[in-house]
């Protein structure tokens, strides 16, 4: 079955800073409001985590969420993000960013 | 916490009690609705006991007392499963219910999230909920599976107006009326039975009734009987005070006519039989039943005999399929009763009996697969662990259980698994756990969208109260039950939702979210028809450039329809349609500098600066003439732009349009005031007061009668802008304001040129802009951002310096304006490309200018001619003419300022015309700028002078490519080789060379071949080359003689035509303007002085080509070259000489030795005086020391070629000549006469040494062997002092081979 994958990086105070969909399924009209909807949601669920873990990883990864739970990729992820000439809450536009993402997401999914 | 206090005991306690069914005849119906009751509702208030005090035994012999008791009554006929649809009408109702008296304000803004966190938790969740909750708890009361919904007791009720009401009494019992609950064996049909009398006093006395009434205990047995009589109230109707019936709330009538015919004597009446049917007869009953039912259970199932004959049954049984429903199990069977004991004792308050019940037809029911009755067993019993508040862990796995179960039924476990979870919610909300409740919450959705929807909202509360805080959830829950909400038409819920959802997602950078709320919530608005509300909402999705096409033009589809229908125009500040890019903001005013041409102001400010620095007057001069005056007028706003009076404020701003659709947009235009001067301190205070004082702003708007119908939706410190937005358009009559239309294609960016002209003197302030979108939404932009906030913020003094006040403009009464252009300017043009060109000079104005000055940027490109250039004709005037007479020399300034003549008047009609000369003089794209000044002949105006800036961008291709090599003539003085390559840069271009001309009187020009031999063609098709040759030669005399000619014409240089002679006409004269004066540029550009005599030997030489392209044949192309090349020679030394010496010569030298005599030729380049010593050397190894030493000294002809490895090749052959030679000349020759001379020579002249060698034999001689000693004296005024000048210096002779041969 064809699936599609919203992937969203969300920095501090939510502010999504990077999106893609990845996946072969048919873009369906709404996919990407219900994938915000959900993805935003799911930040409670980070931020339950980040308060019931002390370890700093995770304290970290707020700063850096991926939606997949692909270890190497969220390393990967926040190597990128950890960079010190990163302006919190400006998008990421790199292209090269965003092909090697939906590489990744190939590979994976 | 005791569990009975906690809202889901206390629901328990008034959801799990007995049942009293009740019959009823018409007549006792009549009765009681005059009091608007029906007799049910009528008693419903006394059936709910707080404090009963019955002593209760059960199964243990010590009894408690039951304090909370509660009665639920039921007629027969609604003793039955409610059908589904009429369930369903039923809670669409009580939603729909709940939506009408919603009274909150819908139309105020959503609350701030933290508000909402601070606030109370009752008040956060909507109170219906409770009511709704009930109702579909109620949806699934009467099944057969649970025993609490069966009916205990059955009340008949007869009326003493009923004939035989004996009779009736029996005839009610009729099975064919009761409950199928009754009648298909699901429960035991022998239930107790009481009878009621009731006897209505208005109806006369009740002796008959009871007279009846002993009928009836005759009938019926004693116990089992009762009176009652009603509406004893005599005529008069009874206010209740506290009306018993009021918080039932039945729907039918308004509460105060409730029970108006029973008075106190009915009221304790009811309350005695309702007591007395409890305490007395349901209880004792009840409690009978547990006890027996708990002996039977005891006998059969209890112990471990009985455990084991169950089990082995129940084996027997294992093959029977699954039973969804309670049928297999009748009320006799042992599950039945077990089940019964279980809810009796529940409802007896006895929950440890209870819970050992259902515990044991628990596992029946489970090894049965009788999944309903297990899920309902299951059910029990979580909630008497509850109530017990024994084992948490176990009370939820058991609601879960049972709600897994009901779940795994299907469709027909639906409705019973909501009420179970719904009882679990309330179970975990007891317990705090928010998160947990809102998940179930999520699982009774339904597909029905109307019960998830309510569901749904539910669930976000719980997230919102669960710690900390689930924000995220909140809002997605509440999006979801909105949308569910929407399509349901409850629209009010919609909103409701949306608005609490809209402040969680206040802001969001989340783009599809935050379009989505705002979307929905401004669709719901429209509606309801509250389409201001909903425009507000509508305006934050405008900006949807992320959004497919098909739902940018829904939103704009839709934000328009509601704007429509709201029947007005509204003004927005910052509408989000189109985007303004506000850095692309561009103003250009015209102060004292003017503008040609719109592209004239995107030149740096600084371009002009330089260019004008020459022209204008020095700044403490200009000072005291305007500015001062100005200050004067002003002195507040001595840091505004200044503008003329009737001359536009151009101003550019890029409008894009983020979406995919096409937008129109009309009537764009600027915001701007115009106070005059007059009245300068009134307005220039309401200017700056404006935004400070908002109340009277405010008022202002109130009090404005024209604008009644606009609709402002804005907070204060915008409502003020808009305020005064407002008051500013309708003032135009101090200035006059352009207006534009456009239609933006999708994606598309505009630069907007929107104009201001005032119209009189005063302070103009730009303000912002504003458009009309789409015909019905008026959108404004203020340029100073955050208008309001940073003046109030920073006070008077500092705004001054805001950046706004780029937009304020001091307007100075109207003044001359000159307006030019050069005519005909290519914009295109070959290297090369020369053209006669006129400047056009306009002044509109009445008042003359004077004092005109121009000056241009590129000299090379634009060069000032003459007045009298201006009717020539061209290209003939290039021609050389016969009569040369000397040029006028043109007023230009040191500093290439060219000044007009004074008596030029450029006024009204009179226009002035100056030639121009173009030529393009390198390739590249050159951005020409051409300044002119001009002072006003009028003293009195606010400014003493202007300038007219012009500017041209121009793209000059390369036509031809020169380049050269020079050598030194060998064996002449003073002449030069050229080696020239021309090759064709076109790209399709064929041109043909004309004419090679030298500029300047120093060099002449000669060809080293006839053209046709070199150049057969004629003329170069693109990209090709060809090499010529040719020989320069100085003309130069000594400084002393040409030094009178060269002044007066400085450019006469020689031709050399490269055309047969015939085909075209007389030459052109480069000598004359306006080559020479490009020629001059050229010079300048390239740093050479035109100063002559250089000590260095440095070949400065100004070479002109004239050419043509063929297909471009008017125009006339000149190349100018400068050669600029120093030849080693030069630079080494000043000294030059020659030796001219024969080849050979025929001795007999028989007769005598032969002498031989030649010449040396001597010249000095230099500037200096030089004193020459040559001496003669016989001695070949004195020479060849010196050469050693001085080698890298060397001087001579030898080393004229540039490339090193040639100076080698030369210097190894004459090693090896020398050497080989030395041994037989040895002293083969010598050198008669003096073998030293001296002589002194002058500044750039030669002179000739004769000298004599005699020679004895026949052979080949090396002239070489001699030595050049000189010394420079320097002069006094020497110019070029920086430069490095060689005061002295050693030369070795060269080679020069002489062959003697003897003659025959």
């Amino acid at each position: 079955m064809a699936t599609t994958a919203c992937f969203i990086i969300v920095s501090r105070n939510d502010i999504p800073i990077y999106e893609a969909e990845v996946g072969s399924a048919t873009k369906r009209e709404d996919a990407a409001q219900t994938h915000q909807f959900i993805l935003h949601a799911a930040l409670d669920i980070v931020q339950d985590l980040a308060w019931t873990t002390s370890a700093i990883l995770v304290t970290e990864m707020l700063n850096a969420f991926s939606f997949f739970i692909l270890t190497n990729k969220k390393y990967w992820l926040l190597q990128t993000l950890l960079n010190p000439l990163y302006l919190p809450g400006s998008r990421i536009v790199s292209s090269h960013f965003d092909t090697k993402v939906r590489a990744l997401a190939r590979k994976y999914l | 916490m005791d569990p009975v206090k906690t809202p889901l005991g206390k629901m328990l306690l008034e959801e799990i009690t007995p049942v009293v069914m009740v019959l009823r005849t018409p007549l006792v119906e009549e009765s009681c609705l005059k009091n608007s009751l029906s007799f049910i509702e009528m008693l419903s208030p006394f059936c709910d006991f707080n404090n009963i005090d019955v002593p209760v035994r059960t199964s243990s012999d010590q009894p408690y007392r039951l304090q909370k008791f509660k009665l639920r009554l039921f007629y027969e006929s609604d003793i039955k499963q409610p059908n589904i649809m009429v369930a369903k009408e039923r809670l669409k109702q009580v939603i729909t219910e709940a939506g009408e008296k919603d009274r909150s304000d819908l139309s105020t803004d959503p609350p701030d999230i933290s508000n909402v966190l601070e606030s109370f938790k009752s008040e956060i969740s909507p109170s219906w909920f409770e009511i709704f909750n009930k109702e579909l708890v109620r949806t699934v009361s009467f099944s057969e599976h649970e025993a609490f919904d069966h009916p205990v007791a059955c009340v008949s009720v007869v009326s003493s107006k009923d004939e035989q009401p004996i009779n009736k009494f029996v005839d009610l019992f009729n099975t064919n009326k009761l409950p199928s609950l009754l009648n298909d064996g699901a429960m035991d049909p022998k239930i107790l039975k009481h009878y009621v009398l009731v006897h209505d006093n208005k109806d006369g006395p009740s002796e008959k009734a009871t007279k009846i009434l002993t009928e009836m205990k005759n009938t019926f047995g004693f116990n089992g009987c009762h009176l009652l009589c009603i509406n004893s109230s005599q005529d008069e109707q009874i206010e209740h005070q506290d009306n018993p019936w009021a918080p039932y709330n039945f729907d039918s009538s308004p509460s105060q006519n409730l029970g108006r015919y029973l008075n106190i004597d009915d009221f304790n009446e009811i309350k005695d039989l309702i007591q007395e049917l409890s305490s007395k007869h349901i209880i004792p009953y009840m409690e009978q039943k547990v006890r027996v039912l708990n002996q039977q259970v005891s006998a059969t199932r209890k112990g471990f005999r009985n455990q084991i004959k169950n089990l082995w049954w129940r084996k027997g049984k294992e093959d029977t399929p699954d039973s969804s429903n309670g049928s297999m199990y009748t009320y006799s069977s042992v599950e039945s009763q077990i089940r019964v004991l279980g809810d009796y004792a529940f409802m007896l308050g006895d929950y440890e009996l209870a819970l050992s019940n259902y515990r044991l037809v628990s596992t029946d029911y489970k090894i049965d697969k009788a999944w309903k009755c297990y899920a309902g067993v299951q059910e029990m019993m979580g909630l008497t662990y509850f109530m017990l508040d024994q084992s948490r862990k176990e009370a939820e796995y058991c609601m879960e259980n049972a709600f897994n179960t009901y779940l795994k039924l299907g469709s027909s476990g639906r409705q019973n698994a909501t009420r179970c979870g719904l009882w679990w919610i309330e179970m975990l909300k007891t317990k705090d756990q928010f998160k947990e409740a809102a998940s179930v919450y999520f699982r009774i959705c339904s597909e029905e969208l109307l019960h998830s929807a309510v569901m749904l909202e539910q669930a976000s509360y719980c997230y919102l109260l669960s710690q900390p805080p689930m924000l995220h959830k909140y809002g997605f829950h509440l999006i979801l039950s909105g949308d569910r909400y929407k399509k349901c038409d409850q629209i009010k819920h919609a909103i409701r939702t949306y608005r609490n959802a809209v402040s969680v997602y206040k802001g969001t950078p989340w783009s599809y979210i935050k379009d989505h709320v705002h979307f929905h919530i401004g669709q719901c608005y429209g509606f309801l028809g509250m389409y201001d509300v909903g425009v507000t909402h509508m305006l934050e999705v405008l900006d949807c450039s992320h959004q497919s096409k098909a739902t940018q033009e829904l939103f704009l589809r839709d934000f328009l329809q509601i704007v429509q229908k709201a029947g007005k125009s509204f003004e927005v500040l910052r509408l989000q349609l189109p985007v303004i890019n506000i850095s692309s903001l561009k103003i250009d005013f015209e102060d004292h500098r003017t503008y040609a041409s719109p592209g004239s102001t995107s030149v740096k400010e600084s371009v002009w600066c330089s260019l004008e620095e020459e022209m204008i007057p020095s700044l403490p001069n200009a000072r005291t003439n305007w500015l001062e005056l100005q200050s004067k007028l002003l002195p507040k706003y001595k840091e505004s732009n200044i503008c003329v009076a009737g001359e536009a404020i151009k101003i550019a701003i890029e409008f894009k349009n983020p979406l995919e659709i096409p937008i129109s947009i009309s009537s764009v235009s600027l915001i701007c005031e115009l106070s005059a001067t007059s009245d300068e301190t009134n307005s220039g205070d309401h200017n700056f007061n404006v935004d400070t004082d908002v109340s009277c702003s405010t008022s202002g708007i109130g009090n404005n009668e024209e604008h009644k119908n606009l609709s402002i939706i804005l907070t204060t410190a915008n409502l003020v802008f808009l305020a005064h937005c407002r008051e500013i358009i309708s003032d135009t009559s101090s200035f006059s304001l352009s207006e534009v239309n456009i239609s933006l294609g999708g994606g598309e960016a505009y630069l907007v040129q929107l104009t201001v002209t005032p119209k009189v003197e005063g302070i103009l302030n730009i303000v912002g802009v504003r458009w009309n979108l789409s015909g019905s939404v008026v959108g404004f932009y203020s340029f100073g951002t955050n208008y309001g906030k940073k003046k109030i913020a920073k006070g008077r003094r500092k705004a001054k310096q805001s950046p706004g006040n780029c937009l304020k403009f001091m307007v100075i009464k109207s003044l001359p304006k000159l307006e030019g252009f050069i005519r005909a300017l290519p914009e295109k043009a070959y290297a090369g490309h020369l053209q006669h060109l006129v400047l056009e000079l306009r002044n509109q104005s009445e008042f003359s200018v004077k004092n005109l000055k121009m000056k241009t940027s590129h000299p090379r490109f634009l060069n000032i001619g003459k007045q009298e250039d201006l009717d020539l004709e061209f290209p003939a005037c290039l021609e050389k003419k016969t009569n040369v007479s000397p040029p006028a020399n043109p007023k230009i300034a040191s500093n290439g300022v060219f000044l007009f003549p004074e008596d030029l008047s450029v006024q009204g009609e009179n226009l002035l015309l100056w030639p121009l000369w173009f030529r393009a003089a390198v390739p590249g794209n050159i951005s020409l700028q051409v300044v002119i000044y001009y002072e006003m002949g009028d003293l009195s105006s606010g400014m003493r002078y202007r300038t007219l800036r012009m500017h041209y961008n121009l793209q000059v291709l390369p036509s031809l490519d020169v380049s050269f090599k020079i050598s030194p003539y060998p064996s002449r003085l003073q002449e030069f080789l050229v080696h020239m390559d021309i090759v064709n840069k076109t790209d399709s271009e064929s041109i043909q060379v004309n004419q090679l001309s030298t500029i300047g009187s120093h060099w002449e020009i000669s060809l080293l071949q006839p053209i046709d031999a070199i150049f057969p063609s004629q003329s170069l098709i693109a990209g090709q080359a060809f090499s010529c040759f040719f020989v320069l030669k100085s003309c130069r005399k000594s400084s002393s003689t040409g030094e009178s000619t060269s002044s007066l014409f400085p450019h006469i240089g020689s031709n050399v035509s490269l055309v047969p002679d015939g085909s075209k006409g007389a030459p052109f004269d480069t000598s004359n303007s306006p080559l020479a004066d490009f020629h001059e540029c050229e010079r300048l550009q390239h740093g050479i002085s035109n100063q002559v005599g250089n000590n260095r030997m440095t070949i400065k030489c100004g070479v002109c080509f004239l050419y043509s392209a063929v297909s471009v044949k008017p125009y006339n192309f000149v190349l100018i070259t400068l050669f600029n090349q120093s030849c080693n020679t030069a630079s080494t030394s000043p000294i030059s000489w020659v030796v001219d010496a024969p080849r050979t010569r025929h001795h007999d030298f028989s007769t005598s030795f032969c002498e031989i005599n030649f010449r040396m030729t001597i010249y000095n380049s230099s500037n200096a005086r030089a004193s020459i010593v040559i001496k003669t050397l016989d001695s070949t190894s004195v020479s060849d020391q010196l050469r050693d030493e001085t080698s890298g000294n060397q001087v001579g002809w030898h080393a004229m070629s540039l490339a090193k490895d040639i100076k080698l090749e030369s210097d190894a052959l004459r090693n090896h000549v020398r050497k080989s030679l030395l041994p037989e000349s040895v002293s083969a020759f010598i050198w008669s006469g003096s073998s030293s001379t001296r002589v002194q020579l002058k500044p750039l002249s030669t002179t000739e040494i004769p000298l004599q060698i005699c020679v004895f034999s026949p052979g080949l001689y090396d002239l070489s062997n001699y030595v050049l000693n000189w010394n420079l004296q320097p002069v006094d005024d020497h110019e070029n002092v920086g430069e490095r000048i060689q005061s002295s210096g050693t030369s070795l002779g060269y080679p020069c081979y002489l062959t003697v041969l003897p003659s025959d």
